[in-house]
């Protein structure tokens, strides 16, 4: 932990005189808070040294900006400039490739389509149903689907300043673990499968032991039937690419 | 009313996009429901590793045969033998997203054929 009556000090000094090696050494004192910050925010799919490179910035960010005179102390001002900064990253990074605006609107729209739809209907919609309600034609909802496969679940996923990071009750199946152990010993994939969160691997049971639609996911563990297909999706090419690895002997 | 739609593909992750979309698009005009197509775009997804996508090289081709309310899909590719692990969590993902499926290997060659029925509505 920095010395509080120096932090004080050099921020005083670095207010009046701007002097860049002061700023530079007020950085350095602070560089393991900006770290432990981006660290609270992974495995929600960014690469951390992105994370902590962001919340570095906005350290800078917030040794340029803090006014002494008013009396705050330097964390309570660049605890929140720093975690902005790391859900603004999400937010806009949302989509890890370049899908066209009005895509990633439409399918952040199908998003409530397909739940009303499929409440009214008793029933999973059809392509046709979906792109009547949503104004599109069914191209256009078609390839809003597959572009979700763009969108990284992180910024659903990335916790609010403050939140304790927890598993809802609905995600923690007694049965599926059940299950998994079962498959686990006939399969071998122990390693792989018991790499995945709590959440995802509860999805991947459901929908490929037993036999549950994405829909019937959706609503038993209370998310969209978008999101489980983003996450399915997410889970399936993350095995994919565990499984190359541990072919090639790198794991 | 019997259709035949092919489709050739260099055998890379990138183009798997393609035969996504593809289905996705056939089974939307046979009428299948959001919950098939999704199903089909993960079994197409998994025909396509299956039969040697996600390469370096080489090809693979995709057959959709469509006849009114099935669709069959038949993926051929020079494939590398699979570890044991994958093709068997391969093998259960395709039992759950489709009604049958076939997968047969010779000399470096993979043939996976899908076959989903529109469900009854």
């Amino acid at each position: 932990m920095p010395d509080r009556a120096e932090v004080r000090e050099l921020l005083g000094t670095y207010h009046r005189t701007g002097d860049p090696a002061v700023r530079d050494r007020l950085v350095e004192m602070h560089l393991g808070l900006a770290e432990y910050l981006a660290r609270r925010f992974d495995r929600r799919g960014e690469p951390v040294e992105d994370l902590v490179q962001v919340a570095s910035l906005a350290l800078i960010n917030a040794v340029d900006r803090f006014d002494p005179d008013r009396g705050l102390e330097f964390t309570t001002f660049a605890v929140p400039t720093i975690v902005g900064e790391l859900k603004r990253h999400f937010r806009d990074k949302g989509w890890a490739l370049r899908v066209p605006r009005r895509l990633q609107e439409l399918h952040l729209r199908l998003v409530t389509t397909v739940a009303e739809l499929t409440h009214e209907l008793g029933r999973s919609p059809s392509i046709p149903e979906i792109a009547e309600r949503a104004q599109a034609s069914p191209d256009e909802v078609i390839e809003a689907i597959e572009a979700g496969r763009a969108y990284r679940s992180a910024s659903l996923d990335a916790p609010a300043p403050g939140d304790d990071v927890t598993v809802p009750a609905a995600w923690r199946i007694g049965e599926t673990d059940d299950r998994l152990a079962g498959v686990e010993e006939r399969n071998e994939l122990a390693g792989l499968l018991a790499e995945l969160p709590e959440r995802e691997r509860a999805i991947l049971v459901l929908r490929f032991y037993d036999g549950l639609t994405q829909s019937e996911i959706a609503e038993r563990i209370g998310i969209s039937q978008m999101h489980v297909s983003r996450l399915l999706t997410r889970t399936l090419e993350r095995l994919r690419r565990r499984a190359a690895e541990v072919e090639q002997g790198e794991t | 009313m019997r259709e035949e739609v092919r489709l050739a593909l260099p055998a890379t992750a990138a183009h798997v996009r393609l035969a996504r979309l593809t289905v996705a698009s056939i089974a939307a005009g046979l009428g299948f429901s959001l919950d098939a197509i999704e199903d089909l775009r993960i079994a197409v997804d998994e025909l396509c590793y299956l039969v040697g996508a996600g390469g370096r090289d080489g090809s693979i081709t995709l057959r959709f045969d469509i006849d009114d309310d099935v669709l069959v899909i038949t993926g051929e590719g020079a494939a590398r033998a699979q570890p044991m692990d994958a093709r068997r969590l391969s093998e259960q993902i395709l039992a759950a997203t489709v009604d049958s499926y076939e997968l047969a290997g010779t000399e470096g060659r993979v043939v996976c054929r899908v076959v989903r029925r529109r469900e009854a509505t």
